[in-house]
């Protein structure tokens, strides 16, 4: 009976893993959503100081410390 | 105009060809005029599964890259004259799709076919994101298993994110299938329920569909499972083309041991 018990819950337990999973999925797709607007708005500004060719942006996550790294890339001189 | 619909999962292995395929064939059982696409370059299954494999001479690629006109590519199944077929490109790397050839070729098959359905690629990569660029509306197939459920959620994202309609203001429209649903296990507390995956989700479930060991023995012979009017698998897809269809058909509950019981009992007596 007790067996019984307790496969009764795996599915139960598939849907919270699931719900906080997908939840945090989200959250951090949520903040990429942004970036091609991100880049397109650094590129301008930039541009209107140096010569540059192109911005990338990464999101990196390190333990507890999460990180937006800022790539200018330059054109080459003249 | 037709309709194009995007067949996709995030996760692979789940079933996704195998619905592309009965739910091209049963909207043209519903007769209208389908065209089903093998989006998944590189990786040509659906024409085993819609027993096509020996008729294909030109894929989409070359359609798009104008080596063949649509005309010359598409296969007509014998099955059923509504349902049409073009093949995915065998040899080609996926890299080789531009959104401009995709919805030049999308465009021309809007004009010729009431439903245009698109079996995406596994995965979220490049592929994947020109199968969903230009659908109206989209068809998520989940296994009740977390790895899958969690896949199609990113995959819906992207869907959310990247396709023509959404970016145009619009939404497009997605709808749920649940595939490989064991009923004694869903009773038993050891499978998620249709609910539960709708609660995760939340996109509207279009049908339910069991295991069933028809569905190999059907891809075998590559006749679609929706052709044995007596197999559940068969049967639930029947159900699904005829609500894409635009039938007001109620969702039939496959995950009550009762059906199960039901059936065993009908067995004892047959």
């Amino acid at each position: 009976m007790f067996s019984w018990l307790k496969k009764k819950q795996s599915a139960s337990v598939a849907k919270d893993r699931l719900t906080i999973a997908i939840m945090s999925d989200r959250e951090s797709n949520q903040d990429f959503q942004f970036l091609d607007e991100l880049k397109a708005e650094i590129l301008e500004v930039v541009k209107k100081y140096v010569d540059v060719s192109s911005v990338d942006i990464k999101k990196e996550v390190e333990g507890d410390i999460e990180a937006l790294s800022i790539d200018v890339e330059l054109n080459h001189k003249g | 105009m037709g309709i194009v619909i995007a067949v996709i999962s995030g996760k692979g292995g789940v079933g996704k060809t195998t619905a592309t395929a009965n739910v091209g064939l049963g909207i043209a059982l519903n007769n209208k005029k389908c065209i089903v696409v093998d989006f998944d370059i590189g990786q040509r299954n659906l024409d085993m599964i819609l027993g096509l494999e020996n008729r294909v001479v030109y894929d989409m690629v070359q359609v798009m890259d104008g080596e063949a006109s649509v005309k010359q590519a598409v296969i007509k199944s014998k099955i059923d004259e509504n349902l049409n077929f073009l093949a995915a490109s065998q040899t080609k790397d996926k890299s080789t799709l531009t959104s401009e050839k995709v919805k030049k070729l999308i465009d021309e098959l809007k004009d010729n076919y009431d439903y245009v359905i698109l079996d995406s690629p596994a995965g979220i990569e490049s592929g994947f994101e020109h199968t969903i660029e230009y659908a109206d509306k989209a068809i998520v197939i989940v296994n009740p298993e977390v790895s899958s459920i969690r896949d199609a959620d990113r995959a819906i994202g992207i869907l959310d994110a990247k396709s023509q309609k959404v970016k145009d203001g619009e939404e497009v429209e997605k709808y749920l299938i649940v595939n490989r649903i064991s009923a004694d296990m869903v009773q038993s507390g050891e499978m998620l329920c249709s609910e539960d995956i709708l609660d995760i989700l939340n996109i509207p479930l279009l049908g339910k569909v069991s295991e069933d060991r028809g569905v190999i023995d059907a891809s075998n012979q590559g006749k679609p499972i929706i052709l044995d009017n007596k197999s559940d698998a068969g049967q639930a897809y029947a159900r699904i083309a005829g609500r894409i269809c635009g039938e007001n058909i109620p969702l039939k509950d496959v995950e009550s041991v009762s059906t199960g019981m039901f059936k065993k009992l009908a067995g004892i007596f047959k």
